[in-house]
């Protein structure tokens, strides 16, 4: 058998297997996001059960890949890069786990949505757009991860920018929605909106963290904590 | 039963008097790469020599109960057929220092005055080295002496030496003992690779050795086999008090 | 200091060697070594028939007791205790202290007497109990030195016992035994006495190991004994050859030994 110089060992070929899943599992956790947008779009009520159904295998993915780092570390015991590859995975894991109940939370949201929605309560709380910058933000992470690339993963929190000006004007915006509808039901769908709100806000902040822990393991870099002009690197 | 390889059941091995092991019971199937680790003194060294009855070699060494290769009575069959059948490689790379790399890997057949035409030596010898992984590092100086290797590359000539018998087991006796440590993780990958042509246990003491190596785990101590498991559950949940001591460090 | 001591240490075999050269180099010539010896009292005659017979005593010695010392060496070193070995190795220490002498007069009754008549065969078998001791003695000791580990990875590959020892381990071992064999002849190409009575000595050629035969110290003996200086001068000569031969014999030690040395 012909030795390349640089022939990946079998501690490598473990690292690669638990990366593809956890690639997987990312990419599971997108469809349940995209699919909880286009349900609450469409308001289509089937679209979210899907979405709800479809939780256990994200947890299940979780479950594997929590005992899979396990396993490497028991019978590997990596250091270095190696190591904090698994602890970042590790984390990862369990924000995309999160992540996922979150696409659950709103899909639940949706289901229980009353008749008659208003449309206009999208438009001017600006969901969708938020959900779709969460989106995009879960997604720029999972290729950050894929290739190592931290820049894509520091530019995401230039981008949670938006969740935050959303988020932080929904309040005011509900307020005075409640206030010029006095009607229970509308009220009940305001409210709807604004847990959907909230919780799109922690999907951004789970983007974040995942960025974090690429940063950190590609670069042995804690980016923990620190305020948010030093933690995207760029010039302000 | 034709995948099992080794069955011990109720093996006892004695050194006049004393008794170095109680009713191992065990099996090993084939491909499997096999760890036995323990403290010093626990007789896995012991116990691998019994398997090609080496054991007997020392004056007063008895054994007891049944340990069968492929079915057969270890015990009742001629020893140095046996041995042919086994393969054994030591702690202190030995190459025989008088012959050179390329009847070093043969000399299980030159030895035994088994006749072989050139081509088949040849054949034998390529496919063996590359499968060492050694092929391409002395393929331009086979005639020399093996002894010009450094303690590495010796190591892995030994096993091309054992290989080359097309051994039924592959028995490795704390083979990186004396190797420094990229050479130690040479001899692992080789043995990882050699998982899907071969059976093989190795003796070590040095766990995370047996954890990285290894696809079973058996623990002896004091003579007696404590546990036998994947070695994923033994490093992870082991059933046995004693051998979670041993693993996280607390005696041994 | 250290330097100085060597010196001093060598001082006296320079010395000898020197005076030995000095007082034999007259005598040498072509035909000194290939002509047989005069009648005593006359000039000229040579040494050509003591140096063949020297030979020939060795050669015949060396056939005897090369095999039977390293069959016995490598029998000790694969028994470090026992009766049996504990018996024979004190006969070995035994053996070794023998006077040359006694070794001729034991000799003479048990062969020489049984043949009726003095041979160079019996002086060979003298030569050979000689040498014993020492091949015995280095044999064992060079094979206890090679590593067990060599002996067990040949018995795991399913070589039988005798097939390892004598295939693997003595031929690692031959530097060793080879050192203890050239110096054990080095020793005995010099000796005298147990000649005396056994190969007895012949003024003529003689190449049948059946009958008496001339060696280098016998003749060294006669001549030296002798009263006419002519025979002093063929002394001295035979001496200087014969302590070439002893040096030669001793360089093509040290050449093999370092040769053959196989590193473990």
């Amino acid at each position: 058998m012909i030795q390349p110089k640089n022939k990946l060992t079998h501690l490598d070929n473990e690292l690669h297997k638990l990366k593809a899943e956890s690639i997987k599992m990312w990419a599971l956790v997108l469809k349940q996001l995209h699919k909880s947008r286009t349900s609450l779009v469409n308001i289509d009520k089937d679209l979210a059960r899907e979405v709800i159904l479809s939780e256990k295998r994200v947890n299940a993915f979780e479950l594997k890949i929590d005992r899979d780092c396990e396993d490497i570390f028991a019978l590997f015991t990596p250091v270095a890069v190696d190591l904090r590859f698994l602890l970042a995975v590790l984390k990862i894991n369990m924000n995309l786990e999160r992540t996922g109940d979150n696409a659950e939370t709103i899909a639940q949201s949706v289901v229980d949505l009353p008749a008659h929605f208003d449309r206009k309560l999208l438009e001017i709380t600006r969901v969708v757009e938020m959900f779709d910058q969460a989106n995009i933000m879960i997604s720029d992470v999972m290729h950050a991860f894929d290739k190592e690339d931290t820049l894509i993963a520091r530019k995401t929190f230039k981008k949670d920018d938006l969740l935050d000006e959303i988020n932080d004007n929904s309040t005011a915006i509900i307020t005075e929605y409640i206030a010029s509808n006095l009607d229970k039901n509308l009220t009940g769908q305001a409210l709807y909106i604004y847990s959907i709100i909230r919780k799109l806000e922690r999907v951004g902040d789970q983007a974040k963290n995942i960025a974090e822990e690429i940063i950190f393991y590609s670069e042995a870099k804690v980016l923990k904590h620190q305020p948010k002009g030093k933690k995207s690197g760029l010039d302000e | 039963m034709e995948n099992t390889v080794l069955k011990a059941e109720d093996f006892n091995a004695y050194f006049g008097q004393n008794q170095i092991l109680k009713n191992i019971r065990l099996e090993i199937r084939k491909h499997q790469v096999w760890a036995v680790m323990g403290p010093s003194g626990c007789g896995k060294t012991t116990f691998i020599r019994c398997i090609n009855r080496m054991h007997e070699l020392t004056a007063g060494a008895t054994v007891s109960g049944s340990l069968k290769l492929y079915g057969e009575d270890i015990y009742k069959m001629n020893p140095v057929l046996l041995r042919r059948k086994v393969g054994m490689v030591f702690q202190r790379p030995n190459p025989f220092p008088t012959m050179s790399i390329y009847d070093n890997v043969i000399s299980g057949y030159l030895l035994n005055h088994i006749r072989l035409t050139k081509a088949q030596k040849d054949e034998i010898v390529e496919s063996t080295l590359k499968r060492a992984a050694l092929w391409l590092e002395v393929k331009s100086t086979l005639h020399k002496r093996g002894t010009f290797l450094s303690g590495g590359q010796q190591q892995r000539l030994c096993i091309a030496r054992a290989l080359a018998m097309n051994p039924e087991i592959l028995l490795l006796d704390e083979p990186t003992s004396a190797l420094d440590p990229i050479s130690t993780a040479k001899v692992e990958e080789l043995v990882y690779e050699l998982k899907s042509e071969y059976t093989i246990l190795i003796v070590t003491h040095n766990m995370q050795q047996a954890a990285r190596v290894s696809d079973r785990t058996a623990f002896f101590f004091l003579g007696e086999l404590i546990e036998q498991d994947d070695t994923k559950v033994i490093f992870t949940n082991p059933k046995n008090e004693k051998t979670q001591n041993y693993i996280t460090g607390h005696f041994g | 200091m250290v330097i100085l001591l060597s010196l001093i240490s060598t001082l006296p075999l320079l010395l000898i060697l020197f005076y030995i050269f000095k007082k034999g180099i007259s005598a040498i010539n072509w035909h000194f070594l290939v002509s047989l010896p005069k009648p005593v009292g006359e000039t000229g005659g040579g040494i050509s028939n003591a140096i063949v017979g020297t030979l020939m005593l060795i050669g015949v010695a060396a056939v005897l007791a090369i095999p039977v010392g390293i069959l016995i060496g490598i029998y000790l070193s694969e028994t470090p205790k026992g009766r049996i070995a504990y018996n024979c190795r004190l006969a070995v220490d035994v053996l070794q202290g023998i006077p040359s002498i006694v070794i001729g007069i034991i000799i003479y009754e048990w062969v020489v007497v049984p043949m009726g008549g003095p041979s160079s065969f019996s002086g060979s078998i003298a030569l050979g109990l000689m040498m014993l001791p020492a091949i015995i003695k280095s044999t064992e000791e060079t094979l206890k030195l090679i590593p067990e580990a060599l002996k067990e990875s040949s018995l795991a590959l399913g070589v039988p016992y005798y097939t390892t020892v004598l295939r693997v381990i003595v031929p690692s071992g031959m530097s060793g035994i080879m050192n203890g064999v050239l110096l054990s002849i080095a020793r005995v190409v010099g000796e005298t006495a147990p000649l005396l009575f056994t190969a007895f000595g012949n003024h003529w050629m003689n190449t049948n190991i059946f009958k008496p035969t001339s060696s280098l110290p016998l003749i060294i003996f006669k001549y030296a004994t002798s009263p006419y200086t002519e025979g002093h001068k063929l002394a001295w000569g035979a001496s200087l050859i014969l302590i070439i031969m002893i040096l030669v014999l001793n360089l093509i030690t040290k050449l093999v030994e370092r040769k053959w040395r196989t590193p473990f």
